[in-house]
């Protein structure tokens, strides 16, 4: 028997990851299922009660931006054995109209009826009994913060499972839509394709002109059948027109639904006393004021970087280093020392393995604080807030304040910044954006920033580190301008977001959601960090002379030595360096592993004490710089080219940053040296 | 729905001329981006919907609204093209 599969969709913001998180005891990403290039989010239910499929938040079917593409894809190509849907009380109207389309799926649908404690705080009360009836579906009322509704959920999809066996029952729920257009899906569903999905569903999404269901359609008929399919289309739309009715499919098929969906909220919902949320309001008024909002936004991102550096994540880091250094490398000697290993092994361990990946690993810490906070900033509703911040000066560059979310995101990792890019409607503002996420400065470089800026700029660190990361916005705003210019000339730009009301964040999906994002960084330090780290040794180990050679006669030194002479401008024109960098394309915190091997150096205050010979401040400042924008690593690479689907961006995207960074350290070095510092 | 013909006396303004604290009923949305139109009828915004005016950003940008007790934002180039009436 196959896993049962139950998908979640529902409206963002609704709690669906809350009640995701509630429902499932583990989960995972699942890449590139059938049709599409994106990685699903598979959790295990409770009790067994098969897999929960976690689709992207959607307002309705019919899709408007790659993201919400996914659900409609979904859906078309693996049809699952039942629909969870989740619904915001607080906002039932609007929230009931991708019910209806749901309902038109045919899959045996329940409702998780979510935030009803803000519905009856705003005077919204509604009666679950009748909702059901009158969508003839189960509705659970549910808290999915508070979990409470858990286990009926979990009880009605084991239920559903075990009546499985039975033989379906015909698909009770269904709109009519006036005789033209069910004329219409009459003579459509003869022309469709045969497929698992139920052809109405299929014929009315068509005629709504949902893109994602005409291509999957068109794919699979002849050109004439195609041509019939559109006919059938145009001639509905003018009758429709002729008598008055709509000016368009769409639109008629969205006043029947509304008009049934009011009939539902008539019966079942009492909202004679609405309130306004009134503490959304009162920090609105603070946070998004039209002279404070960008203050604000600016002195959370310095408090944040304030607690990643110098509250909480370094003597967390310091803590790591010390026993990584102190008890963990004597311990590993005398065991080494005790079962007589040679000293090969020895160095093996303590000087490639330990000081490689030990020396990224100390940085865990940080980039877990880092992530809590922009988890934090996420789950609170605060980020919907910067895009209406950020807006005005977005717009002055070609973009506009949504690009401003993967650009947040970005600073915990590129990755999932790219792929938030996806929520961006237009296609050349989405690949604008993703272009230039990678200039935002990631938590990987910050491993590389918290080095440097230890050794010399230690009574500035925050300050030294936000100039970073503002060199990287400052950079992504200059190229979007230069960028929109040419690539965007007849795309308007869309702009519409959805202000949600601001909820404290639960620890515990923050702390889900912050180990989600960093468990990559630790997983990396495993796997990648670790063989990088094993190779890099073998190189500084090994030379043209033999094993055991010294490291500047080593294949190491060698080769970064070619690079080296290109750097020479830029002030740290050393082999280390150009070794350095080109590991680094691995992955950025491999410079630091880097560092630590070839400066043979078991703990950070040696490698300080190495590093503080080897550059001088002003060098370090600009090898920071050009670390950040030289080039997008290799998991990036990967990201960019999965988004884009074209090598020639991908490639574009390399390029330009590789020519960014080396102006940039050129113009950073010209300055440095004019205002006196060597 | 849009197919009667609204007078100039009906259409008094767009929601772009409303003061914060201001509420109006919209009338027209046929000038709207069709993306920007969907992504409003998404929200539950459409022609009768009441909105009332939130807040306004410096230097011309964007606008915050709420409408069926969803807030939300738009850019002003969009509300300019957007007809109210003044309830």
């Amino acid at each position: 028997m196959t896993t049962w599969t139950t998908a979640l969709v529902g409206n963002p913001n609704t709690g669906k990851t809350s009640l995701f998180n509630a429902l499932t005891r583990s989960y995972e990403y699942v890449g590139n299922w059938t049709g599409v290039t994106v990685e699903k989010k598979v959790g295990q239910l409770h009790r067994q009660s098969g897999a929960l499929i976690d689709l992207p938040g959607i307002y309705s079917l019919h899709p408007m931006s790659r993201d919400e593409g996914v659900a409609v894809q979904y859906l078309l190509h693996e049809t699952p054995d039942t629909l969870l849907n989740v619904v915001d009380a607080s906002q039932l109207e609007r929230n009931l109209y991708l019910t209806v389309q749901l309902l038109e799926y045919g899959v045996p649908t329940y409702i998780a009826l979510n935030m009803n404690d803000v519905a009856e705080g705003r005077g919204i009360h509604i009666d679950p009994k009748k909702l059901s009836a009158a969508l003839q579906v189960k509705v659970i009322p549910v808290n999915a913060r508070r979990k409470h509704g858990i286990s009926d959920i979990i009880g009605q999809l084991q239920s559903a499972n075990s009546e499985a066996t039975a033989p379906k029952e015909p698909l009770s729920f269904q709109l009519h839509y006036g005789d033209k257009v069910e004329a219409a899906i009459t003579q459509m569903s003869a022309l469709l394709p045969e497929a698992n999905v139920p052809l109405r569903w299929v014929a009315l999404q068509y005629l709504e002109r949902n893109e994602t269901v005409q291509h999957w359609v068109h794919n699979r008929l002849d050109s004439a059948q195609q041509r019939k399919l559109e006919l059938i289309g145009e001639e509905t739309e003018n009758q429709l027109r002729a008598h008055g009715q709509a000016l368009h499919l769409a639109q008629h098929l969205r006043a029947v639904r509304n008009s049934f969906i009011r009939e539902v909220l008539s019966s079942s919902v009492n909202m004679n006393e609405r309130k306004p949320h009134t503490l959304t309001e009162r920090i609105d008024a603070i946070v998004t004021n039209r002279w404070l909002g960008i203050p604000i936004f600016i002195g959370i991102l310095y408090l944040m970087f304030k607690a990643t550096f110098e509250w909480i994540g370094t003597p967390l880091s310091d803590a790591l280093d010390a026993f990584f250094s102190g008890p963990l490398t004597v311990g590993v000697s005398s065991l080494l020392d005790s079962i007589g290993a040679s000293s090969f092994t020895h160095a093996l361990l303590e000087e490639g393995i330990i000081a490689g990946v030990g020396g990224v690993l100390v940085f865990v810490p940080q980039i877990f604080i880092l992530f809590l906070f922009i988890s934090f900033i996420e789950d609170s509703g605060y980020m919907a807030r910067v895009t209406i911040v950020m807006d005005r000066l977005m717009e002055a560059v070609g973009l506009n304040g949504k690009a401003f979310i993967p650009f947040v995101i970005g600073f915990g990792c590129n990755v999932p910044g790219i792929m938030a890019a996806r929520t961006i409607e237009q296609p050349r503002e989405r690949l604008v954006t993703t272009l230039l996420v990678p200039l935002m400065s990631c938590s990987a470089r910050l491993s590389v920033y918290a080095l440097f800026a230890g050794v010399f700029f230690e009574s500035h660190q925050a300050l030294v580190v936000l100039s970073l990361y503002l060199l990287g916005i400052v950079l992504s705003l200059l190229l979007a301008k230069l960028f929109t210019k040419r690539m965007m000339k007849e795309e308007q730009s869309v702009f519409v977001v959805e202000l949600p009301p601001y909820r404290m964040p639960q620890w515990q999906t923050l702390f889900r959601n912050t180990w989600e994002k960093g468990k990559g960084f630790v997983r990396k330090a495993g796997t990648f960090i670790l063989g990088g780290s094993v190779l890099i040794w073998l190189l500084t180990y090994a030379g043209p002379g033999g094993f055991g050679v010294e490291m500047d006669d080593s294949f190491l030194a060698y080769i970064g030595g070619l690079l080296a002479p290109l750097f020479i401008p830029l002030g740290f024109g050393t082999w280390q360096a150009g070794a350095a960098l080109i590991t680094g394309f691995l992955a950025k915190e491999i410079v630091v592993s880097t560092m630590n091997i070839i400066y043979h150096a078991p703990d950070a205050a040696l490698l300080e004490a190495q590093i503080a010979q080897a550059f001088t401040p002003l060098s370090a400042f600009t090898f920071c710089a050009f670390i950040l924008l030289y080039v997008p690593c290799l998991a990036t690479v990967g990201i960019l080219r999965k988004e884009t689907s074209s090598w020639g961006w991908t490639a574009f995207a390399i390029g330009y940053s590789f020519v960014i960074a080396y102006i940039v350290a050129l113009l950073i070095t010209g300055v440095g040296r004019l205002l006196g510092y060597a | 729905m849009s197919t009667q013909t609204s007078t100039a006396a009906e259409i008094n303004t767009t929601l772009c001329e409303l003061k914060p604290g201001q509420q109006a009923c919209i009338c027209d949305l046929t000038r709207v981006h069709s993306t920007i139109f969907q992504r409003l009828l998404d929200l539950g915004v459409e022609e009768g919907s009441h909105v009332h005016m939130k807040r306004t950003s410096l230097f011309g940008g964007p606008l915050t609204l709420e409408a069926n007790g969803q807030l939300f934002g738009i850019r002003r180039s969009v509300a300019r093209l957007i007809g109210v009436k003044h309830t």
